[in-house]
């Protein structure tokens, strides 16, 4: 479906996408980096807005750029807001499907009905400087939705939706997937694309660091350096197995809480069970010291220079 | 294509009728009226009591009011409401960050351009022609109908061709949009446009001008004026109305060209 040759996007000296190779097959998939990643440089590739200035981009073995055909199977929903203030978001959702080459009837059908799939149902006739951020982005689903697009490419659509709108957003795109349609969305949140697909593409310094599965990541994290808190009855005595199978880079105990620092999560985690186990130490939490997604990415990106 | 370019005609036209922009309208009506009615103040002259009293209405007085309501209403009134719509036509869409929505759909660069052109051309046409048909008399010129008939079809002309031009300013340069309209027009339709050269055939104005002198039958014709001819030039009426189509078709044309190959991307000015 999406095929990038060697794509490279420079903004004057700027890279914002470095010689990216990818091929993705119909489904849905999630595309995960840090701010200034240059997640939205791709996906403008993708949609034809930018020119590579090295490689060749092809959406559905074309070309996407002023590609009419395209066009009229893709969804976009960008990441800014940029939606006219001054008109209703039934009007504004109608016109963009007027757009889109539907009969003025249609578009009538098509913004209604996917403007109450969103639940902007209530707030549809009244003006869009009068909306909270949440659903200027439901509306903003809304009008890439409405012609029932084949391809859906969603930039940060959680962006400033309240826990129940991202939930509902979720089961729509859950929904959306499981008509057999491909989605691609792109966010710097983890836990948001893990809510709506396992299928992931991790992009860093406009580079692909890594794709896959969640699984496939995680698999993949486990031989890259990395932090651990456990908070447990005796971290003390848990620190001392630590040491004695030398798994750990430095220890750091505070309180309840025993922070380690390995080059060996594999080890680590492989051997942990047994250690609680012998020592009858209990754990009570354990998690990432540093949850700082750019950690990950740092270390990727390392990973993916041969640095480590 | 087709239907789109008539959606964002029909869209934009829905948005412009708000209290400022009718306020606009209303303003781009009134000032040609305005004017001439000073001057008919200002010049203490009742063309309607020297026919009266058997005066012949003076040829001077038709040309000055012809000339004068010329250059309100084929020129300014078209040339101030076609920039302020059209100039911005893109611009405004990349500051407002909605050009993306419009770009993602089939043909959607090039209906909005068109849709908003023609938006443009018609909203400016009706107040042009509402001034003109209250100007006109109002200056009492002796032939009101051959000098309203003239300016109407100068109006026709002159909307669309200043619509075009300041259309592909503002695809051009996006981003000092205005500032490049209004350079163009100082430089350009009040400067070059009377320059005695072959440069000035190049301006809109050259054509309108040649073409309200022969269509008012104004003295520049007379052929005795000669070091007036290169103002005016000496081209058939025809040949003027065909040269500004292909002025309009041209631009037109190259803006769509333009907008189709550059690159107006969500990401370029903001985050990567």
């Amino acid at each position: 479906m999406i095929e990038l040759q060697n794509v490279t996007k420079l903004y004057g000296k700027v890279i914002g996408v470095n010689d990216l190779t990818l091929s993705l097959e119909p489904g849905a998939y999630g595309l995960l980096g840090p701010n200034g990643s240059g997640k939205s440089t791709l996906l403008n590739l993708i949609i034809g807005q930018l020119r590579p200035t090295l490689g060749t981009v092809n959406v559905m073995g074309r070309s996407p750029r002023n590609n009419s055909q395209l066009f009229r199977k893709l969804g976009f929903c960008p990441g800014g807001e940029g939606m006219y203030s001054d008109v209703s978001g039934f009007d504004w959702v109608r016109y963009l499907q007027r757009l889109q080459g539907m009969t003025a009837h249609e578009a009538d059908i098509a913004a209604r009905s996917s403007l109450e799939l969103v639940g902007m149902s209530a707030a549809m006739h009244r003006p869009i400087s009068s909306y909270s951020r949440g659903m200027r982005q439901r509306t903003k689903l809304a009008q890439a939705i409405a012609h029932d697009p084949d391809f859906l490419i969603l930039d940060e659509p959680f962006n400033g939706l309240d826990p129940i709108g991202r939930h509902e957003l979720s089961n729509v795109l859950r929904d959306w997937i499981g008509q057999g349609k491909s989605l691609l969305f792109a966010s710097h949140l983890l836990h948001e694309i893990e809510s709506i697909t396992q299928s992931f593409l991790l992009i860093c310094g406009g580079r692909l660091l890594a794709s896959g599965t969640a699984e496939d990541v995680q698999t993949m994290m486990l031989g890259l350096p990395n932090e651990i808190a456990i908070r447990c009855s005796n971290p003390h005595l848990l620190a001392s197995y630590v040491v004695r199978e030398q798994a750990a880079e430095s220890l750091k105990v505070d309180g309840d809480t025993l922070s380690i620092a390995t080059k060996q999560p594999g080890i680590l985690y492989q051997n942990l069970p047994r250690w609680l186990s012998d020592s009858g130490v209990q754990a009570w939490e354990m998690r990432s010291a540093d949850e700082s997604l750019q950690a990950l990415f740092n270390s990727l990106m390392k990973l993916h220079r041969g640095e480590l | 294509m087709i239907g789109s370019i008539i959606a964002v005609f029909l869209f934009e036209w829905k948005r412009a009728l708000t209290f400022t922009r009718m306020l606009w309208w209303v303003l781009l009506a009134a000032f040609p009226v305005f004017i001439i009615g000073l001057i008919r103040f200002i010049a203490s002259f009742d063309p309607r009591h020297a026919m009266e009293s058997g005066e012949a209405i003076s040829e001077e007085w038709r040309e000055l009011c012809a000339w004068l309501i010329f250059a309100l209403v084929p020129m300014l009134v078209s040339m101030l409401g076609t920039l302020l719509w059209t100039t911005p036509a893109i611009s405004a869409e990349l500051e407002r960050r909605s050009w993306i929505y419009l770009a993602v759909r089939p043909h959607g660069g090039t209906a909005v351009l068109i849709g908003k052109y023609l938006a443009a051309v018609t909203w400016v046409i009706p107040p042009a022609l509402l001034g003109l048909s209250i100007a006109v008399p109002l200056a009492q010129t002796g032939d009101s109908m051959r000098i309203w008939w003239s300016m109407t079809r100068l109006v026709c002309l002159s909307a669309p061709s200043f619509a075009a031009i300041y259309l592909l300013l503002g695809v051009i340069l996006p981003k000092r949009a205005m500032v490049l309209a209004v350079a163009y027009t100082l430089l350009f339709e009040l400067v070059i446009s009377f320059v005695p050269a072959v440069i000035n055939k190049l301006t809109v104005q050259y054509r309108l001008r040649s073409l309200v002198v022969e269509w008012c039958e104004l003295s520049f014709r007379r052929p005795t004026q000669t070091r007036i001819m290169s103002l005016i030039g000496n081209e058939s009426i025809q040949t003027h109305i065909n040269a500004l189509f292909i002025m309009i078709a041209a631009m037109l044309l190259v803006s769509i060209f333009i907008l189709r190959t550059r690159e107006f991307s969500t990401s370029a000015e903001s985050d990567i």
